[in-house]
């Protein structure tokens, strides 16, 4: 899987990461200098690293789909990984664990000692393409859009030193091929959110809300950690890849080659759940979702052009690449892959219920930012290839559609004079048609109004799901043949078998693992005569995973997507529609943005109209994603199932966006948003919605105030009992107060001249030894 | 041993850069006549020829065979103390255990003179000699081989800062300054006796009276100070004494009371060398004492001090979430950052204990740097008081861009140093609950390494509320009266004390790996006769080590 060092791959790779880089630190040192130019290096660089990605993604699929350029299946993993440079190296740091992972057959059972070895090594793969590719291209435009937007201000040479430090991060934690150093680049870009929510830092709800986003995510960061620590423990590496030494032994990693067609390289059970839990609660943290989701309405505080990209197109994802990326853990614990679910399910719901209320219009799309995530982890949890790769092109059109929402919003907002709630403009088409019309088609694409972006992507999550809820031929027995672990009926398993990859290395064990599946419905990981691991499976297998919670999920998706329909209608009616008016704060000045904002807008709505339709019906992804190492191996690539359109699911998905856009034109088409139209209809519902379920209140009572009270104890007990008793022993034995005393009346000077004679002895003797 | 024929050897190179902050000591005395501007920058240049001098002196270490392979780099010995049976030397030498901390010594002297620049105007001659001569003391202590050597150094690094602490810190600073020598004066007499103990068992029982610590390591391992009931116990006893000394010095929870007063009087200058290298005397005593001499006690003792290591971290990252003084809360921090340092080492993993080295660097460039910025703060404000302030950034932005970073590095944030020390003290101590203890003791290490995992949740919460209050906001109180008004942003040489800093927290961050490197075989070496005497201990345990935890799944089948 290494290649050789002389092709431009390497070093396109390190140049996406670098450019951004150099980008933030020319803008560091000569911001004064640039002045209103100050956006040149972010947006020339983040322009080449754009280039630079874009590259990777072709030949990474001319790789994918070999020289005859078919979009046939992939027949083979497609990775590679380089070096940069030795992080950390601590010698015979853990023993015995080749013993542990079985996979290292040659070595040694007990005398095997592993180094603590942290290499800073960047991977290309589908996976890894894909999200480069979508980070600078949502980059470039969020910083050109910037450039109008964060016009005059006094911080904008800080604004564009922030994103392309952000850019710099986030594109190394997607190419970063070890746990630990994708961990250092998950805190990273939590420091540039940090920092660009608080950007505005005088206002103190933008500090209070930066300290917020901060300390929520240290919370799904603390998760992270354990995971690490867990992973360490149990794989003795953290690499993703396989390291052949030159020795020729392969040491190999825990999402490498070797690992994931070994049948017992990942491992389940009790430890397996607790590293995929742990995930999970790190991907809540950065992602949003709840119970963890709090700090994102907050974080709306930052610049408009900082929520497009950091807080909608691309760091929210980064939860959703982490458990994509660590798809085989969770497939080996489908435990945990049905909580994955669950949390997406109700995160979309709760979310999409509280944004149907929200009058602040960059409120609303950070509550639907929530909801689409959500949605992704619905899809995720599903543990099905479908499901991730639906995922991946629910993230991929998401970031076009609502980076294009959040500019839009920016848009209104420029010109508006800072004013974003909605209650207090109206009719803005007439003004800004640029921004109307653009804004139309992301919500379009919002809704999953077919043909835009969103009802593909979307569709597929529907489809994944729906696979899982009703697994077709088991039906409602499912529960004896584990339809946790088979989501498939039996009909699609056998149109799979013929279809799906089938590799040239690993083809017999493919087709082993295919037949186990049909033969007793478990997953592929298991063998048919690994008994005790069978065991160990049911004994775990909670009531949660059957298929009533996936009906359950299924219709609160469903559910979910006609209010998305609803919200996103409302706002655009709400906004655009009725009678014009414009607060005072606008002046004279409301009008249509310049064009460095609006062409952004115009490329971001064509690839919100056109994305979806053609990702699907070149199946673009669906060839191209399975060839990453992680959704390659064979426990997720057995529940490949032929790239169809579901008619059925299809027809659902539309009929719950028409309700809902037919229920927002019914409130709020032409109307004046200022007078309360669907609220009424809610009564004390609404009251809930409007309190955002009393998260906030709930966290403030159960851990900030608690936190607080313990802290006053802590330091009262200090000062009165610790100090106090040292206090009362110094002041005990009368000799030593007379110490104290004579110290404290003023011979310090004595005690000076007796160090220095000190010193004078030490020089003295050192002197005389001299001469010896 | 001066022998110029021979070039400029490691150890003429060593003795010179202690010898020079005396110098510089001395030439700011001479010069205290020509007023305030030459003496401090007399001292200045002093303060940045030991720097040079100590910088290349850990190039060239980096460059010889104690980097690699362990064992002294720039040995020498000067007869001091040598008549009939006595036999103490003045031998000096770095190895991997003392060669960064000797280092940051000489850097934070940089800082602490150019930190005082313009807050130091009475009584400058004194002032700057007593800092060079703490630079001086501990410089020793770092590289003092001489047991007697080491002691008299660690007690001479008291003295200068008692005075600094004593005149020229704020109104309560006579008070300061006596608890904290009385306090730490008491504790190191027991280290003292301690150390009496170890030398006077070693010449009984080698029958040859040494005070060499190779030679007493040496020979105690050979003959270890007993541990059974006949013997009262006397290794632990001796540990327990060798404990309290170093575990005031940490501080270690509960004997760190000291600190946060003696940080809230002290003068600017004097917190970064306190904050900065004198808590770090503790735990390189605890390395260089402690753990190879006395191996059986520590791994006795281990348990208890990971549980310490650990509260300390969470007391003390409760305790600064409400302080109201923003130097306090940047002492109580360190109380909870050295609580990562005890728990580290006293896990007794590789991993961890690395890290904990790693750790005490760090924590001495972060914790120097935000005294400092807290210190220029009190320069234009007049106020500690975290109500009395906000708004900063946008007043003096450089100073609050310094300050944030500083705290980004105590928070532990990836990229930068403290996140390294940090994450291998977690890992290694996590690895020692999950796999390394008995049964009994796991699930009490677990849920130790999971509260200091929760401490690093804490310490980002009291960090960046004060970010949130001081830094950001509108401007209020101090900072929106005259003082306010007044408040220019960094000068020259407030730059020049916190750039050298910042240099080095970025560095470790992205490349940690030459520092690791540095210092690995020789943590190693001391720590390993302790992890062995652990793991004995837990081997000798009636039920086995909790492998079966990890694979329990792998090898059903």
């Amino acid at each position: 899987m290494v290649e050789n060092s002389v092709d431009p791959v390497p070093v396109l790779l390190a140049l996406v990461p670098a450019l951004p880089l150099l980008g933030c630190l020319i803008t560091i040192l000569q911001g004064k200098l640039l002045g209103a130019r100050a956006h040149l290096p972010a947006v020339v660089t983040i322009a080449a690293s754009a280039v630079c990605s874009l590259a990777l993604l072709a030949g990474t699929a001319a790789e994918v789909h070999g020289p005859d350029g078919g979009s046939e299946h992939p027949s083979r993993p497609v990775a590679s990984v380089h070096t940069l440079w030795q992080w950390v190296h601590v010698d015979d740091a853990i023993h015995g664990v080749d013993a542990v992972s079985g996979v290292d057959a040659d070595a040694p059972e007990d005398a095997a000692t592993r180094p603590f070895a942290i290499d800073v090594v960047l991977r290309i793969d589908p996976l890894t393409a894909t999200m480069l590719s979508v980070i600078t291209c949502v980059g470039l435009l969020v910083a050109i859009f910037s450039i109008g937007y964060m016009h005059g201000d006094p911080g904008y040479p800080r604004f564009f030193a922030l994103v392309s430090a952000f850019v710099f991060s986030m594109t190394m934690l997607v190419s970063a091929s070890n746990y630990l150093i994708v961990y250092v680049f998950w805190e990273a870009v939590g420091a540039c959110s940090y920092l660009l929510i608080g950007f505005w830092f005088r206002k103190p709800e933008a500090a209070a809300a930066a300290k917020k986003a901060f300390l929520v995510n240290r919370v799904g960061d603390f998760g992270l950690a354990v995971a690490v620590f867990l992973l360490w423990m149990t794989y003795g590496t953290l690499d993703f890849h396989d390291i052949v030494s030159a020795d020729g032994t392969i040491i190999s990693g825990i999402l490498g080659q070797t690992r994931l067609t070994n049948a017992d390289g990942i491992v389940g059970g009790t430890v397996g759940t607790a590293i995929c839990l742990l995930l999970l609660l790190a991907a809540c943290g950065k992602s949003a979702q709840a119970p963890l989701h709090v700090w994102l309405p907050n974080a709306m505080e930052g610049p408009t052009p900082a929520s497009a990209l950091i807080h909608a197109a691309t760091m929210v994802t980064a939860g959703v690449y982490l458990v994509a990326r660590s798809a085989p853990l969770f497939v080996a614990c489908p435990d945990a892959l049905v909580v994955v679910s669950l949390v997406g399910g109700i995160t979309a719901l709760i979310a999409g219920l509280i944004a149907t209320v929200q009058n602040d219009l960059k409120k609303v799309l950070a509550y639907s930012t929530i909801s689409q995530l959500g949605y992704m982890f619905v899809s995720l949890g599903t543990g099905t290839l479908l499901g991730f790769t639906a995922a991946i092109f629910h993230l991929v059109t998401h970031a076009f559609f609502k980076a294009l929402l959040f500019m839009g919003a920016g848009s209104v907002m420029h010109s508006m004079g800072g004013v974003i709630d909605m209650r207090r403009f109206g009719g803005l088409r007439q003004l800004m048609p640029i921004t109307a019309s653009t804004f139309l088609i992301g919500s379009l694409a919002l809704a999953g109004v077919p043909p835009f972006a969103g009802f593909f992507s979307k569709d597929e999550i529907l489809a994944s799901l729906h696979a899982r809820a009703w697994p077709g031929g088991h039906g409602d027995h499912a529960e004896e043949t584990h339809a946790g672990a088979d989501p498939l009926s039996s009909e699609t398993l056998a149109t799979s078998a013929a279809t799906t990859i089938v590799g040239d290395a690993r083809a017999p064990f493919a087709m082993a693992s295919m037949k186990a599946n049909a033969a007793d419905g478990h997953d592929a990981s298991d063998h048919a005569n690994d008994a005790a691991h069978d065991e160990h499976a049911e004994a775990t297998t909670g009531s949660l995973n059957n298929p009533t919670t996936w009906k359950a999920i299924w219709w609160m998706a469903l559910f979910t997507a006609g209010l998305t329909a609803f919200y996103t209608f409302r706002a655009v009616f709400m906004t655009f529609t009725g009678p014009l008016r414009v607060p005072e704060e606008a002046g004279h000045h409301a009008h249509e943005s310049p064009p460095v904002m609006t062409y952004p807008l115009y490329i971001l709505a064509a690839a919100s109209a056109i994305s979806g339709l053609w990702i699907f019906s070149t199946d673009a992804l669906g060839s191209f994603l399975p060839a990453t190492p992680s959704l390659w191996a064979p426990a997720v690539a057995s529940t490949a199932v032929p790239h169809l359109f579901h008619w059925d699911i299809a027809m659902q998905g539309t009929l719950a966006a028409a309700i809902g856009i037919a229920i927002a034109a019914y409130g709020h088409y032409g109307r004046r948003s200022d007078e309360p139209q669907m609220e009424r209809y809610l009564g004390s519902l609404g009251t809930v919605f409007a309190n955002r379920f009393y998260f906030d209140e709930l966290y403030v009572i159960t851990v900030v105030r608690p936190l607080e009270m313990l802290s006053s104890i802590a330091a009262a007990f200090d000062s009165y009992v610790v100090d106090g008793l040292v206090d009362a022993i110094g002041h005990l034995p009368p000799s030593l107060a007379g110490v104290v005393r004579r110290l404290q009346s003023g011979l310090i000077q004595r005690y000076a001249l007796a160090g220095v004679m000190g010193v004078l002895v030490i020089v003295a003797s050192l002197v005389w030894s001299l001469k010896q | 041993m001066l022998d110029f024929s021979e070039g400029f050897t490691p150890a003429t190179h060593l003795l010179i850069t202690l010898a020079a902050p005396l110098v510089g000591a001395v030439a700011a005395w001479l010069l205290g006549h020509r007023g305030l501007q030459a003496v401090r920058q007399s001292a200045a240049v002093t303060s940045l020829i030991t720097l040079a001098l100590a910088g290349t002196l850990v190039l060239r270490f980096l460059g010889s065979d104690a980097a690699t392979a362990g064992g002294f780099f720039a040995a020498c010995e000067l007869e001091w103390f040598v008549s009939g049976p006595l036999d103490i030397r003045f031998s000096v030498g770095l190895d991997g255990l003392s060669v960064w901390l000797f280092g940051l010594s000489a850097l934070l002297t940089v800082t602490a003179v150019f930190v005082s620049w313009d807050a130091v105007k009475e009584k400058a001659v004194g002032f700057y000699g007593l800092l060079l001569l703490l630079e001086a003391a501990m410089l020793g202590v770092f590289a003092a081989r001489d047991i007697i050597l080491f002691y008299v150094f660690f007690e001479f690094t008291l003295v200068p800062l008692f005075f600094l602490i004593g005149i020229w810190g704020h109104d309560d600073r006579r008070r300061a300054a006596v608890k904290f020598f009385i306090y730490t004066f008491a504790g190191s007499v027991l280290a003292f006796l301690g150390l009496l103990a170890i030398v006077l068992w070693h010449a009984s029982h080698t029958g040859v009276l040494s005070f060499d610590i190779a030679t007493l390591t040496a020979g105690l391992t050979s003959h270890p100070l007993p541990m059974t009931p006949e013997w009262g116990y006397l290794q632990l006893w001796v540990f327990i004494a060798l404990f309290v000394g170093f575990a005031i010095k940490v501080p270690i929870v509960p004997v760190h009371t000291w600190l946060p007063l003696a940080h809230v009087e002290a003068p600017t200058g004097g917190s970064v060398d306190l904050a900065g290298v004198l808590l770090k005397i503790g735990i390189y005593g605890f390395l260089r004492f402690s753990l190879p001499m006395l191996p059986e006690a520590a791994a006795i003792a281990a348990p208890w001090l990971v549980a310490l290591g650990a509260i300390g971290i969470v007391y003390g990252a409760l305790v600064a979430l409400v302080q109201k003084d923003l130097k306090r809360m940047v002492a109580y921090s360190s109380v909870s950052h050295m609580g990562y340092c005890v728990m580290g080492l006293f896990a007794l993993e590789p991993v961890a204990v690395e890290g904990a080295n790693l750790q005490l660097i760090n924590h001495g460039l972060a914790s120097a740097g935000l005294f400092a910025t807290v210190g220029m703060i009190y320069e234009r404000y007049h106020t500690r008081k975290i109500a009395e302030l906000g708004g900063i950034a946008s007043q003096t932005p450089w100073l609050a861009t310094f300050f944030m970073l500083f705290t980004f590095s105590a928070i532990g944030l990836p990229g930068l140093n403290g996140f390294v020390g940090e994450f291998m003290i977690l890992a290694g101590t996590f690895q020692r609950a999950w796999s390394g203890v008995s049964a009994e003791w796991s699930s009490t290490y677990l849920t130790l390494s999971l509260l200091a995992v929760a401490g690093v949740v804490l310490g980002a919460w009291y960090m960046l509320q004060a970010v949130e209050r001081v830094l950001f906001g509108q401007t209020r109180g101090a900072t929106a009266g005259e003082h306010g008004q007044h408040a220019h942003d960094l000068a020259w040489y407030e730059v020049a004390a916190l750039a050298p800093l910042a240099l080095f927290i970025v560095w470790i961050g992205v490349y940690p790996s030459p520092f690791l490197k540095a210092s690995a075989h020789a943590v190693t070496a001391s720590t390993q006769a302790s992890s062995e005497a652990f793991a004995a201990r837990v081997s000798a345990s009636p039920t086995q080590e909790m492998a079966a935890h990890t694979t329990s799944n792998q090898h059903a089948p």
